[in-house]
């Protein structure tokens, strides 16, 4: 059994490679399209034709797009994200000065997100049709239906402007103990918290009651196993796969989807970083950002069958 | 109860789920209380219906031109000129919203069809197709799928402006790729299913096979599954709008109304409240009817 | 005040800059107004007169001194990681401002945009304009502790005419032919024509003195109030006192950290929150929303920032006169001031200057709003009833809300008017002065001559219109060396009337730079109309009262 999951992760590796590779196809491609150029943003509206032509020949902007991703693909193979184009940094350095920020605000909402969400879909699926679940569908229905943008300023106008109680832009760097971590994160991980506990038990509610539904289950009714122990210890194990799945698609949002938390608590994360690298067309950024989230995403999406198969027996043996 | 009936094979089988692979499991919630279905179908129903209407015929019924400048009065309440008062730049909002729900409705509906049909499509048709062939669709939609929703639309509006069309498009590469998956594993799985493999050795034909035995029993999760990514189009356009790069002004869909709109946030300003309720009744109603939709016919099924 | 400047330290006395200020207000040129000192020709004064001098004036307003110590923490509206402390390549109002704050210019603008000595205590021009010596500042030193010589300058402003650097302020040094050193204090400057307003060219952010042969910006090492201990760029700069600051009594704070928050309801929910204690780029409804509160004060600022429709000589349709004539009459001034502008902006003619410039032509009859005219005109250029593209974009502030007004009174005329929007992403390299009928956003610029230069040259890179108007280019060369004042101002009224006339451009209002800031910032009244952050050079001149 050891051995075939270690072949299975070695496949998804692989295949997971030619995935990546494909994306930076994509995005190369769809990138050259932008109309304008990273001399042309980078200088802005008043350059001359000689400063723009300088810094094309400066940037390789001349050469063909073809060399070019070439030349960015065996620099990326030999682990040099090259330079970004618009301030000249190191891509890795700046992806450094980031990802760390996503990552930490990914994890924390990750910490508080599953487990609320998995209680609300079980506590749903085990009272299915009762005014619990009628509640909680009604309470994961309107909390998917508010724009993120909404949440994120009415959060900022009753807890930092009305109240006071927590700061309206969240400064990484002005952390400096529990309570003020606290404070910082709070509105982001709340922001976020609305957006994808609705998602995530809404999913496990369903893949719960799916399992509920079949005929094992039945069986065990009929022996008398009482309820709370078939949800638990016979249903559970069963879903495990399907909500690890959706779980994995949930969180995979927290590093590229968290634009709009970004912008509005002006917290420097990896989704920033992006969206400036493509309006300034900075390829080399823009592929570095894509490549990851696109391996945050199938990195998730592998543990997620890893977890379904560990915890399923029937899938284990296969 | 139907669920202490006797649970048909097929349907027992069916709801197992195929997790290796990178298969989105299939997902069908069901809710069992007859009579609470029936309240949530109807409130479903008419909520979704109000809107469909509004989308088809709120234009004509506008009072006011959707951008003229109407009143000096910015954020003005309820008034029997202005039902729903007046927005950021003293425009009638209720004109606006009357205008505005039809791109919202409008191009999320055509979005979300677009993506579960493409998605359901090649869903089905890879299941039938060599293995090569069915491995780089799947890598295809696999690529597209781990590229997030915001980015993706963020670089085509970027490439090639903002247009409705576009809008469209970015919403169908960013969620085709979700119904894929899903309609996908379902067949996948269905293809298993002895009453297929019995059709195989009766020598029927693909196409037979596809639209005669698997197909009707995708629909419902399908359409479940359609709901949900209506209300997932909404809200990416709703994120674009928060961007600068939804539907461009003055028009404006129910997203960038409130958008426009949060200055009025501290004030209440009923220019941001109208618009946001509006996307919550929309999404809310759109997911009860598709949820008790899809238990009907279960029920029915039984 | 304990740490102001005396009053005998100063070459002017605080009664001839009293002088001198009112002189300039009545409308004075510089070489007159220095006249009235008795120092014509030598511009010179010793450390931070003027600045000394406005912050008393702030003072006495506020009824209290200035007080030292405090951290500050500014949000401006863009940010990204083109972020740069190269000051060459500034390029958004958080660039310009973290220059004056790290780095210092030769020169420096006043309160009205005359240009005050900086790192040159003095300079002067030998003939009317075509040579120029600048004598630096005795013991001034850069962060890094290296004294300021005359390499420094030369490098500094020479590395723009190298089109690699990138420079955005190209078009300004091509008239610096070359700048040698006399000696370690003095340079010269030739340039490759007269132009009497050199020094006020080399107050712009982007030409402030950095230390020869820098080619790594980042640490921002320059001669300025504030020291750079932190910049990330997208993220946020820390600039903390600099103690060997050069003018002394300067600066007030301990501290200032800037930030950008590009969201406007965050960026105004920041400052009522008390995160951020200044905020530029201020909606008109925010405004109003800051006043009902006493903790905040908004500052509006009329610098002469414009929002241009801009009509293409050599594009169909706009290159018939009758047209471009009609357009400028179906502008509604008052609604867009009113409506787009929520009242911050002064009403417009047609022509780039504003009142407050001291080359304003008042006697040009204000156009009013004429759609029966305009019906007549377009009906004369056979346009009566076309559809018209026009293309707007958030790129070039409020053109959006300006098309969609253009569009209803154009209506009224019988013109309909298609709007086209594109987004600001490429819009200055793909759209701009592309079109025959779109808009351009033009910042101010510290003397009416660059602006007319810049903007409305036949040959003028970016000559929005493709206007071309030999006369009017004999007038804008002709002025920049002519040295009797009242001549000047006639040459500066008749190429105001030609643009109001003929030009293809209309400017229906010009916007105000609205601003808010905590009410415990002193020093805030003083005003530099060239931009928010008081000219983007607030750093030295505020200060904490909390």
């Amino acid at each position: 059994m050891r051995d075939s999951l270690f072949g299975l992760v070695l496949g998804r590796l692989a295949s997971s490679l030619i995935t990546l590779l494909l994306v930076s196809l994509v995005i190369f491609a769809i990138t050259s399209l932008l109309p304008g150029d990273t001399a042309q943003q980078v200088l802005g509206q008043f350059a001359t034709p000689e400063q723009v032509e300088a810094l094309r020949t400066q940037l390789g902007l001349d050469q063909p797009p073809l060399l070019r991703y070439w030349q960015w693909l065996s620099g990326f193979a030999t682990g040099d994200l090259g330079r970004s184009a618009s301030n000249g940094m190191d891509v890795i350095q700046l992806v450094n000065d980031r990802l760390p920020n996503s990552l930490l605000l990914a994890a924390i909402t990750t910490v508080i997100s599953v487990p609320v969400a998995l209680i609300m879909g079980i506590a749903a699926a085990m009272r299915r049709g009762g005014v619990l679940d009628r509640t909680l569908n009604l309470i994961t229905l309107s909390m998917v239906a508010v724009p993120e943008f909404l949440v994120a300023t009415l959060a900022v106008l009753i807890f930092a402007v009305q109240l006071g109680w927590l700061p309206a832009l969240s400064y990484v760097s002005t952390v400096d103990s529990l309570g003020a971590f606290m404070k910082v994160y709070a509105m982001p991980v709340l922001t976020l918290c609305s957006v994808l506990i609705a998602q995530m038990a809404r999913m496990t509610r369903a893949a719960l009651i799916d399992q509920l539904d079949s005929a094992y289950i039945e069986m065990a009714r009929l022996k008398g196993v009482p309820p709370m122990r078939r949800v638990l210890r016979h249903a559970l194990p069963n879903a495990i796969g399907p909500i690890a799945n959706a779980v994995a698609l949930s969180l995979s949002y927290l590093l590229g989807g968290v634009i709009i938390v970004e912008t509005i608590f002006n917290y420097p994360g990896i989704a920033s970083l992006m969206v400036d690298a493509v309006s300034n067309r900075d390829l080399a950024l823009v592929q570095a950002c894509a490549m990851i989230f696109c391996g945050a995403y199938l990195l998730l999406v592998m543990l997620a069958d890893l977890c379904a198969i560990l915890s399923n027996p029937r899938l284990r043996n296969r | 109860m139907s669920d202490t009936n006797t649970i048909p094979a097929a349907k027992g089988e069916r709801q197992h789920y195929v997790t290796t692979g990178s298969h989105l499991p299939m997902v069908v919630p069901k809710q069992r209380n007859r009579s609470g279905l029936q309240l949530t179908r109807w409130i479903g129903l008419s909520l979704f219906s109000f809107w469909l209407l509004v989308a088809l015929f709120g234009p004509l019924l506008a009072p006011y031109p959707m951008s003229a400048f109407v009143s000096e009065q910015i954020y003005a309440g309820a008034s029997t000129s202005h039902l729903l008062g007046t927005d950021y730049m003293g425009r009638d909002m209720l004109s606006r919203m009357l205008t505005g729900a039809r791109y919202t409705v409008g191009l999320a509906l055509v979005a979300a069809l677009l993506s579960s049909l493409v998605g359901a499509g090649f869903g089905m048709l890879t299941v039938l197709l060599p293995y090569w062939l069915e491995e780089s669709i799947r890598r295809i939609f696999d690529t597209l799928i781990s590229i997030p929703s915001k980015m993706m639309a963020l670089v085509m509006v970027s490439a090639f402006g903002t247009s409705i069309p576009l809008l469209i498009l970015a919403a169908v590469l960013s969620y085709a790729p979700g119904a894929f998956r899903i309609a996908h594993s379902l067949a996948k799985n269905l293809a298993t299913l002895e009453y297929v493999q019995v059709a195989r050795t009766r020598g029927e034909g693909r196409l037979y096979i596809a639209t005669v035995e698997i197909f009707p029993n995708m629909i419902q999760p399908i359409l479940t599954d359609m709901g949900m990514r209506f209300v997932f189009i909404v809200l990416l356009l709703s994120g674009m709008s928060f961007l600068g790069l939804g539907v461009q002004p003055p028009v404006a869909d129910l997203g960038s109304l409130v958008r426009e709109n949060i200055g009025g946030l501290s004030q209440g300003a009923l220019a941001l409240i109208a618009p946001a309720l509006a996307i919550g009744s929309l999404t809310v109603g759109a997911n009860l009817l598709i949820d008790s939709l899809s238990n009907s016919r279960d029920n029915q099924k039984e | 005040m304990t740490r102001e400047t005396k009053p005998d330290d100063l070459f002017i006395s605080p009664e001839q800059s009293m002088q001198v200020y009112n002189a300039m207000q009545r409308g004075v040129s510089r070489r007159e107004a220095m006249k009235v000192i008795g120092a014509a020709g030598v511009f010179a004064a010793a450390a931070g007169a003027f600045p000394s001098i406005s912050s008393a004036w702030a003072a006495n307003s506020e009824n209290a001194p200035p007080q030292y110590g405090g951290r500050i923490r500014v949000a401006a509206h863009s940010t990204s990681t083109m972020d740069t402390l190269d000051p060459a390549l500034g390029a958004t109002a958080i660039d310009y401002a973290r220059a004056y704050m790290f780095y210092n210019g030769l020169t420096q603008y006043d309160e009205d945009l005359i240009p005050q000595p900086c790192l040159a205590e003095s300079f002067e021009n030998t003939d009317n304009g075509s040579h120029w010596i600048f004598t630096l500042r005795q013991g001034v030193t850069f962060h890094d502790g290296k004294p300021l010589t005359s390499q420094d300058v030369i490098f500094s402003i020479m590395r723009h005419k190298d089109p690699a650097t990138g420079s955005k302020v190209v078009s300004m040094v091509d008239q610096i032919e070359s700048i040698r050193a006399l000696d370690d204090q003095r340079v010269e400057f030739t340039l490759s024509s007269p132009n009497i307003e050199l020094p006020s060219i080399l107050a712009v952010s982007h030409l402030v003195i950095v230390a020869d042969g820098t080619t790594d910006f980042s640490n921002g090492i320059g001669t300025g109030a504030f020291k750079c201990q932190e910049f990330t760029p997208g993220v946020r700069s820390v600039g903390v006192r600099n103690e060997n600051y050069w003018r002394d009594g300067y600066p007030y704070l301990d501290a200032i950290e800037m930030v950008g928050i590009s969201d406007e309801p965050s960026r105004v929910n920041a400052l009522l929150s008390g995160d951020v204690h200044m905020v530029n780029n201020v909606s008109g409804n925010s405004a109003e929303r800051m006043k009902t509160n006493d903790s905040y004060q908004v500052k509006a600022t009329n610098s002469g920032n414009y929002t241009d429709l801009v009509m293409r000589f050599d594009q169909q349709p706009t290159s018939r006169p009758e047209f471009r004539e009609a357009m400028k009459y179906l502008f509604d001034r008052e609604q867009i001031k009113r409506v787009a502008l929520r009242g911050y902006g002064e009403i417009a003619n047609d022509q780039p200057i504003i009142s407050s410039s001291p080359y304003y032509f008042d006697g040009l009859p204000q156009r009013e709003y004429d759609p029966e005219r305009a019906a007549s005109l377009l009906a004369k250029a056979g346009l009566a009833g076309a559809t018209v593209p026009i293309v707007a974009s958030p790129a070039a502030a409020s053109s959006e809300d300006m098309a969609v007004l253009l569009q209803q009174s154009a209506a009224q005329a019988g013109l309909n008017l298609n709007i086209n929007r594109v987004p600001s992403d490429g819009y200055w390299s793909n759209h701009w002065m592309k079109h025959p009928l779109g808009f351009g956003n033009i910042n101010p610029r510290p003397t009416a001559n660059i602006l007319l230069s810049q903007f409305f040259l036949s040959n003028a890179a970016w000559n929005e219109a493709g206007w071309h108007n030999e006369q009017f280019d004999q007038l804008v060369i002709a002025s920049r060396s002519e040295p009797d004042e009242a001549t000047r101002k006639q040459m500066y009224a008749d190429m105001q009337t030609m643009i109001h006339e003929e030009g293809g451009i209309g400017i229906p209002v010009f916007l105000s730079d609205l601003e808010g800031y905590d009410a415990r910032i002193g020093g805030m009244d003083r005003t530099v109309p060239l931009g928010s952050f008081m000219g983007y050079m607030f750093a030295e001149h505020i200060w904490w009262k909390g």
